[in-house]
């Protein structure tokens, strides 16, 4: 009986998409190594004082050192992605694990800062990279009407670590002196290799190369690769657009993070007040990431719009928090922060839950790739502009308002996707297959799967 | 005879106008050294020039509280409690054309603190201790010292390649390079000195054997390889089911299951 049971449901979970089971141990597998990525990334600034104190150097030669890992994280996605599509999701993603905890490991060993950058920031950025994008592809493929609360559900784990992971590795760095620190959060990054394992295998990886060299027996390499990065996505203008969108966001979107500690100290708060501003803003950020993935999949509002709203939303309190701390009310501010925080978590679940309405799920995993590797410079852009304009007018009120611009001036980027004002999503567009019946059955199918998701 | 004490008296009148030209600030007390509170007073004498306000400043900046438009020659600032944030160069500044200001110096004992009170070094590795100071005048000599049976030893800079000492007025780091777990475990102090005296603060030096962090470490991976050999055990256990599965539905809906399959090739 027992055996029959997992058979029947096999069969019809994959007819309906799996939107449950084994998706939500994905879920938690995405929950688990997000945090590993992204959590310990927030949290490696415990790490700078030790650094600042022992090799004497200064402390922005430090701060490339988290620089050189999130931009690794971002070039190497498309990479990450397309080894997915070539070979199989679970491979990468367990030797992602086991380069990012490598990179750790090694960096305990290290004697001069150029050391840190290639062992923190290169080899541990490589296999970030290698596991972010796939892991977030697959549990979007796993999921057609719940996706947005999965993602939300999966990233919401970035907040609760980082809150989670400051005092603890605050507590490692006392006990065993910030090399013994590096190498046990080496081994906890080690813990992304089961949550790879988690991702069933491919099993029919050989009928679709079958197809592929019967329909095309002069396929070149670099005919293969380019298909495999998804490079086609650059010429089209939907996709193109909201890449555009997304990197004028990711200018705006971390500048509170780097800046609004200092600018509540400078506005006259005192260093506990301006900390529990941003331990505010975190606990929001969380909530507003869960509580946008759920109210998104209710479906009364395309996701779209929905992102459109948070994200207007956020670049409007960004550019309120200056005016409120220097009213020099302290409730002024923390409600603004709150408010700011619970817009930020919303839009972070949506911006990638769109990406399959633009370009369709089966090409999710090279979108990924490509659009982090396209707002890894606007990240990189982003804080040395807000410092800038720090040092050359005085104080961060124009840092702030020219980040919240920027948000706004991405969702009106977003206004001129095709079909922005319409109230239903529209088919999107299907993956040029040299098979005519294989199109046609891609057109029966999609739309009742879009159809599905707005309602 | 007359007409000399004239002549005389003439001079003396013109010299006297000639010396109270200059406009005095008496300043009580000129200096304040070591004291819990003080009023500071400034007094413009000899000075005909009409005053249209008064404050002080601190270290540059206006004391915003100070500012006054009495035209009044005098001037007082109260300083309630003096503290080593306190302690700098106070200047009353009387707006007169051209503007008079005096000087007091407010000296206190130099506030040492340390960075961190607890360190921590790896053996073998090199451990750094750091202690600033705040407060005027800043200290001119730094000295630390290690508190073996009861007694402080001071470190002298350049005996041995061991200890280094990089000092400036508001700052000293004392560097032990190849800690030892036997030797180098202690307190530490180090003390700073200005002309008033002497304040100093205590690092306690924590030194871990450099595979103390091994064993949580393997302890982590030991886990790690638990969870990934129980993934696989319980795929294969699955795997004969799901081959039937792929095989069934292989053969029954072709076409359903390529789309199906597209759909989950992420």
């Amino acid at each position: 009986m027992t055996k029959n049971k997992p058979k029947a449901e096999g069969q019809r979970d994959e007819a309906e998409g799996q939107d449950g089971g084994w998706g939500w141990v994905l879920v938690g597998a995405l929950f688990v190594s997000t945090s590993l990525v992204f959590g310990l990334m927030r949290s490696l600034g415990i790490f700078f004082v030790e650094f600042v104190q022992y090799f004497e150097e200064s402390a922005q030669a430090i701060s490339w050192i988290s620089s050189t890992g999130l931009a690794a994280q971002q070039f190497f996605s498309p990479l990450g992605a397309a080894l997915c599509n070539a070979y199989d999701a679970r491979v990468v993603v367990m030797t992602g694990g086991c380069l990012a905890g490598l990179g750790l490991i090694l960096a305990s060993q290290a004697t001069c800062l150029v050391h840190l950058y290639l062992t923190m920031g290169v080899i541990s950025g490589l296999g970030w990279g290698l596991v972010f994008t796939p892991m977030v592809a697959t549990v979007m493929a796993n999921f057609t009407r719940r996706r947005a609360l999965a993602l939300g559900l999966g990233f919401s784990s970035i907040g609760l670590s980082s809150f989670a992971f400051n005092p603890l590795f605050q507590l490692l760095v006392e006990v065993f002196a910030w090399r013994g620190a590096l190498l046990i959060l080496g081994g906890l990054s080690l813990n992304i290799v089961p949550c790879g394992a988690l991702i069933r295998p491919k099993r029919r990886s050989k009928s679709p190369e079958k197809i592929n060299s019967e329909s095309k027996p002069r396929a070149s390499i670099l005919h293969r690769v380019s298909s495999h990065l998804e490079l086609s996505l650059l010429f089209e203008r939907p996709y193109i657009t909201y890449t555009l969108a997304v990197t004028l966001l990711n200018v705006g979107y971390f500048v509170p993070y780097f800046h609004l500690v200092a600018h509540s100290r400078q506005a006259g708060f005192s260093e506990y007040q301006a900390a529990f501003v941003m331990s505010a803003a975190g606990a929001t950020d969380i909530l507003g990431r869960v509580a946008s993935g759920w109210f998104s999949d209710l479906g009364h509002f395309r996701l779209l719009h929905l992102l459109s709203i948070w994200t207007t939303l956020a670049g409007v309190f960004i550019m309120l928090l200056p005016v409120s701390s220097l009213s020099g009310s302290y409730p002024a501010l923390m409600v603004i922060s709150l408010l700011y925080g619970f817009c930020s978590g919303a839009l972070t679940s949506l911006v990638f839950a769109v990406v399959p309405m633009i370009v369709g799920v089966a090409r999710v995993m090279g979108a990924l790739g490509l659009l982090q590797l396209i707002e890894s410079g606007a990240g990189l852009l982003g804080a040395p502009l807000s410092g800038f304009l720090k040092d050359v007018t005085g104080n961060y009120i124009a840092s702030f308002m020219v980040a919240g611009s920027f948000l706004i001036l991405g969702t009106l980027t977003m206004a001129t996707l095709p079909h922005y004002f319409s109230c239903k999503d529209p088919p999107p567009p299907q993956r040029p297959s040299p098979e005519d019946k294989d199109k046609s059955l891609q057109s029966e199918v999609e739309p009742s799967v879009t159809e599905r998701s707005v309602i | 005879m007359n007409l000399l004490w004239a002549v005389g008296a003439l001079l003396l009148s013109c010299w006297q106008a000639s010396a109270s030209t200059g406009p005095k600030i008496i300043t009580d007390p000129p200096e304040v050294s070591n004291q819990t509170s003080a009023v500071l007073s400034c007094n413009l004498t000899e000075s005909n020039l009409p005053i249209k306000g008064s404050h002080w400043v601190y270290n540059g900046k206006i004391i915003e509280d100070s500012k006054s438009t009495d035209a009044s020659p005098s001037t007082v600032l109260r300083l309630e409690k003096i503290t080593h944030s306190s302690g700098g160069k106070y200047e009353c500044v009387f707006e007169t054309e051209p503007e008079v200001k005096g000087t007091i110096e407010v000296k206190t004992l130099p506030h040492v603190g340390a960075y961190k009170h607890s360190e921590h070094g790896n053996e073998k590795d090199k451990g750094v201790m750091v202690c600033v100071s705040h407060g005027y005048p800043l200290p001119t000599d730094w000295t630390w010292f290690k508190e073996e049976d009861g007694t402080q030893k001071p470190f002298i800079n350049g005996t041995t390649t061991k200890f280094e000492i990089k000092s400036t007025p508001n700052k000293t780091t004392l560097t032990i390079n190849e800690l030892s777990m036997e030797e180098d475990i202690g307190d530490y102090t180090c003390s700073g000195t200005n002309e008033l005296g002497t304040s100093s603060d205590k690092i306690h030096l924590r030194v871990r054997s450099r595979l103390a962090a091994l064993w949580p470490f393997l302890g982590i991976v030991a886990e790690v390889i638990i969870l990934v050999t129980i993934i696989f055990i319980y795929e294969k256990r699955r795997k004969p089911d799901e081959i039937n599965d792929g095989m069934k539905s292989n053969s029954n809906a072709n076409h359903k299951d390529k789309n199906v399959r597209q759909r989950n090739s992420n």
